[in-house]
């Protein structure tokens, strides 16, 4: 009997700890989050031409794209963005942790798909956000954030993660 | 060059304690080394002193704001008071996690140096804690160092404390909890010691009693100031989020309790030893767990640091190891330890044994609570939260049965067993009694909740069997455990408040212009907004509202603030409370909307002083029952 006990007794633990270690050595930034709606944090930016921000720019359905001069994937999703900001959604940018001077240069130089660009140099927005990195997106609706994408933006991901979501925003407000 | 100093001597200690355990493997093999164990005592002394040597200094750095040091510039200001400076030290990963590591030598100096050169467990105990000083050691020089500079040259101003850490509560609260946390490395290592040595007929409970119950006393303190800390600044007018920080907290405390209830037992009639020794085990492991949850980030959370596998997998492997080491010898002397004794049913043992059952379901429950999200996540991608809802309903039924048991354990005895007469005649007038007391509450709050009821009944069993008990000692001028009465009836003041508190309290959401005023409820006749003004403080802007509140005929002036801090531009919220000791009327300001007005977040919060209060009992009940003068 006692042995079982003996066993169990370092089973157990044994795999609490495998668990663990096999969640940390996973790579966890997944692709798609969705999440209970949440109020946009405030905060107390300009834009990267030193405008006030009116918050009401988040009332209607919104892209908010965190990206930076220095990230490679923003340069990637760059395209599909532009095509995006092309059709009815309104893209804003929250450029992250970037100098005020490159992050113009890069939009000189690529184009600007965004309406404005929050200018977060020290990551204060994205840290209450929860950003973990450039670039990420959020859906927002009514200065709610009502959806999250991690990494790249692209139509694989915009039809699966942020399309249904946009839907069930709509048939909501019937 | 100070700051040199310091990280030089935090090396010197690793090097010293190596040098510990290098000793003790190589002698080890040879017999009748007394010099060796003095060398062993003198170097292992000497690497504690260096360590806090070494602290002394890092205070000194954060006081003279030497921002050279990348923490400390980070997390502390010169415009600081020099108490924030000192508590900014603890208010991130590195610089608490030195502190923890500071608690942990500051536990196991005293303790090496409490037990007689004599102590047949003295030398494997001292090698058990300097093993694991040198592991988080170790982790703090490797992963997280504080000592980093930020060089060729340093920033001449401090990025600021988090406002939100700019309390006094919560100051305190972080070093209060780690010397609980880290005390039960005491017991940890003891038992360890104990189950290697092999001679498991030496008395060791009495060694670590007292220090048990002081960690335990840390752990209760260190919980309740965060909770009470949370309740007034973060505005949301909780005491208790079940956030993941909160329940690594809570598994070892419950395991802690279940420890010392099972000390009593297992020296007073040699029984339960095994779970005794198990629940001693556990309590550090858990602890262990606390510190890795918080510290790899595995888990997002309002308590989480930054997100770093490495340290996560140190974190993890060494926990482990040591963990494993304790359990393995556990689990290799467990057949040994089979006590002769049976328990005695109906005997207050075996009462206790029952609880000990009840607290490890428990903090099994929250260990799933904990992990259950994690594993859903890594088996199909799909993110869920766990929160109260699951712990209320699976606690309320376990609080139940512990009172219960804890109510018929009032009357029994020692090693022997309950007669059904003294069953009928204790227990049933509590049943009843509870039961009436239930009733009137029923009566004029007139609403029910079926889980707080169970929760308010849980209480009131503990409450009336241990008063009942009480009236028949001074009847009967028998002997009465006072500790234990005073600890017990904080248990149940703490069931009835939280349930009490979860049933009344009410909140409404006001949206008003200054100078405007609203009718609320038949308690609260008026809300009136009198002023909003501007203020300039050192280091933030405030936005004071002054409000006038006339609840049940008197007048309640009301000042809430918001502040925005300059150096991060974070905005805090101050909520404004007026206490009674029945109800807290908790006002915080809201956002400005559009068209000018305010809104505010008005909180009728019911019995949250009492929660207070049972905690302080608890911690007065042990405080009793340490100082208590051996009767018999």
């Amino acid at each position: 009997m006692s042995s079982i006990y003996r066993f169990l007794i370092i089973l157990l633990p044994l795999l609490v700890f495998i668990f663990y270690g096999k969640v940390l050595l996973t790579d966890r930034i997944d692709s798609s989050n969705y999440m209970q709606p949440k109020n946009l944090p405030q905060f107390e930016l300009l834009d990267l031409n030193n405008q006030e921000i009116d918050i009401a720019a988040f009332d209607e359905l919104s892209l908010l794209n965190v990206w930076a001069s220095w990230c490679i994937t923003c340069l990637v999703e760059h395209p599909y963005l532009t095509q995006l900001s092309e059709k009815e959604i309104n893209l804003i940018g929250l450029n992250y942790k970037d100098s005020q001077e490159n992050a113009l240069k890069w939009l000189g130089k690529r184009g600007n798909p965004y309406t404005f660009s929050i200018f977060d140099p020290r990551g204060d927005l994205a840290f209450d956000l929860g950003v973990t990195g450039a670039p990420e997106t959020f859906l927002i609706l009514n200065q709610q954030v009502i959806g999250h994408i991690q990494g790249e933006l692209n139509q694989e991901k915009w039809q699966s993660t942020f399309v249904p979501l946009i839907q069930a925003a709509k048939e909501a407000s019937k | 060059m100070i700051g040199e100093i310091a990280h030089f001597l935090s090396i010197a200690s690793v090097m010293i304690l190596t040098l510990v355990l290098i000793i003790n493997i190589i002698f080890s093999f040879s017999s009748g080394h007394s010099n060796q164990l003095i060398l062993s005592y003198k170097l292992f002394n000497q690497a504690c002193f260096l360590i806090f040597l070494s602290f002394g200094i890092y205070i000194y750095l954060a006081i003279t704001d030497d921002f050279s040091i990348s923490y400390i510039a980070n997390h502390s200001n010169s415009q600081l008071p020099i108490f924030y400076k000192i508590t900014s030290i603890w208010s991130a990963h590195e610089g608490s996690m030195f502190l923890w590591i500071v608690f942990l030598t500051l536990w196991s100096i005293l303790f090496v140096n409490y037990l007689s050169f004599e102590h047949p467990l003295k030398k494997g105990t001292m090698l058990m804690l300097t093993l694991i000083i040198l592991g988080f050691l170790l982790f703090l020089l490797v992963t997280s160092n504080p000592f980093e500079r930020i060089l060729p040259f340093g920033v001449i101003e401090g990025a600021d404390i988090n406002p939100v850490l700019q309390d006094p509560a919560l100051a305190i609260h972080p070093p209060l909890l780690y010397l609980g946390y880290v005390g039960f490395v005491i017991s940890f290592s003891f038992i360890t010691a104990y189950l290697f040595s092999g001679n498991l007929s030496y008395p060791w409970e009495k060694d670590i009693k007292n220090w048990s119950f002081v960690a335990w006393i840390f752990l209760t303190i260190g919980i309740t100031l965060g909770s009470w800390w949370a309740y007034y600044e973060l505005g949301w007018g909780g005491y208790w989020f079940w956030d993941p920080v909160e329940n690594v907290a809570l598994m070892p405390w419950l395991a802690a309790t279940a420890f010392m209830h099972s000390l009593f037992a297992s020296s007073k009639s040699n029984v339960l030893k095994a779970w005794t020794l198990f629940l001693g085990i556990l309590i550090f492991a858990l602890s262990l767990f606390g510190a890795f949850i918080v510290r790899s980030g595995i888990i997002d959370s309002v308590h989480s640091f930054a997100n770093d596998p490495q340290r996560g997998l140190y974190l993890l492997g060494f926990s482990g190891f040591i963990t494993f080491i304790s359990l393995g010898i556990f689990a290799y002397r467990l057949p040994s330890m089979q006590s002769s004794k049976l328990i005695v049913t109906g005997s207050k043992e075996s009462f206790l044994s029952m609880n000990n059952i009840l607290m490890l379901t428990a903090i099994f429950s929250i260990f799933l609570g904990v992990t259950y999200p994690l594993i859903l996540e890594s088996l199909n991608g799909e993110k869920v939260s766990i929160g109260s809802p699951y712990y209320n309903t699976i606690f309320s039924p376990l609080i139940l049965l512990t009172s219960i048991f804890i109510m018929i354990s009032v009357e029994a005895l020692w090693q022997r067993g309950m007669q059904a007469k003294t069953l009928f005649f204790a227990v049933a007038p509590t049943f009843l009694l509870a039961a009436l007391a239930l009733y009137l509450i029923w009566y004029f709050v007139e609403i029910f909740s079926l889980l707080a009821y169970v929760g308010i009944y849980s209480g009131l069993l503990i409450i009336i069997s241990y008063f009942l008990k009480a009236a028949l000692t001074i009847k009967n001028n028998s002997y009465l455990n006072k500790g234990s009465f005073v600890a017990h009836i904080g248990l149940g003041l703490l069931f009835f408040s939280v349930s009490m508190n979860s049933i009344l309290s009410y909140q409404k959401n006001i949206n008003l212009f200054p100078g405007d005023q609203q009718f609320i409820n038949e308690s609260i006749e008026e809300f009136n907004f009198l002023d909003l003004q501007n203020i300039k403080a050192s280091n933030h802007d405030i936005v004071l509202a002054k409000i006038l509140i006339l609840q049940n005929g008197n007048s309640i002036y009301l000042n809430p603030e918001k502040r925005k801090y300059f150096a991060r531009g974070q905005i805090t919220s101050e909520t404004a409370i007026h206490a009674t000791p029945l109800k807290d009327t908790y006002l915080t300001i809201g956002d400005q909307l559009e068209n000018g007005s305010w809104t505010f977040s008005l909180q009728i919060n019911y019995f949250v002083k009492w929660i207070w209060f049972s905690s302080a009992l608890m911690v007065l009940g042990i405080l009793m029952t340490i100082f208590k003068k051996k009767i018999r």
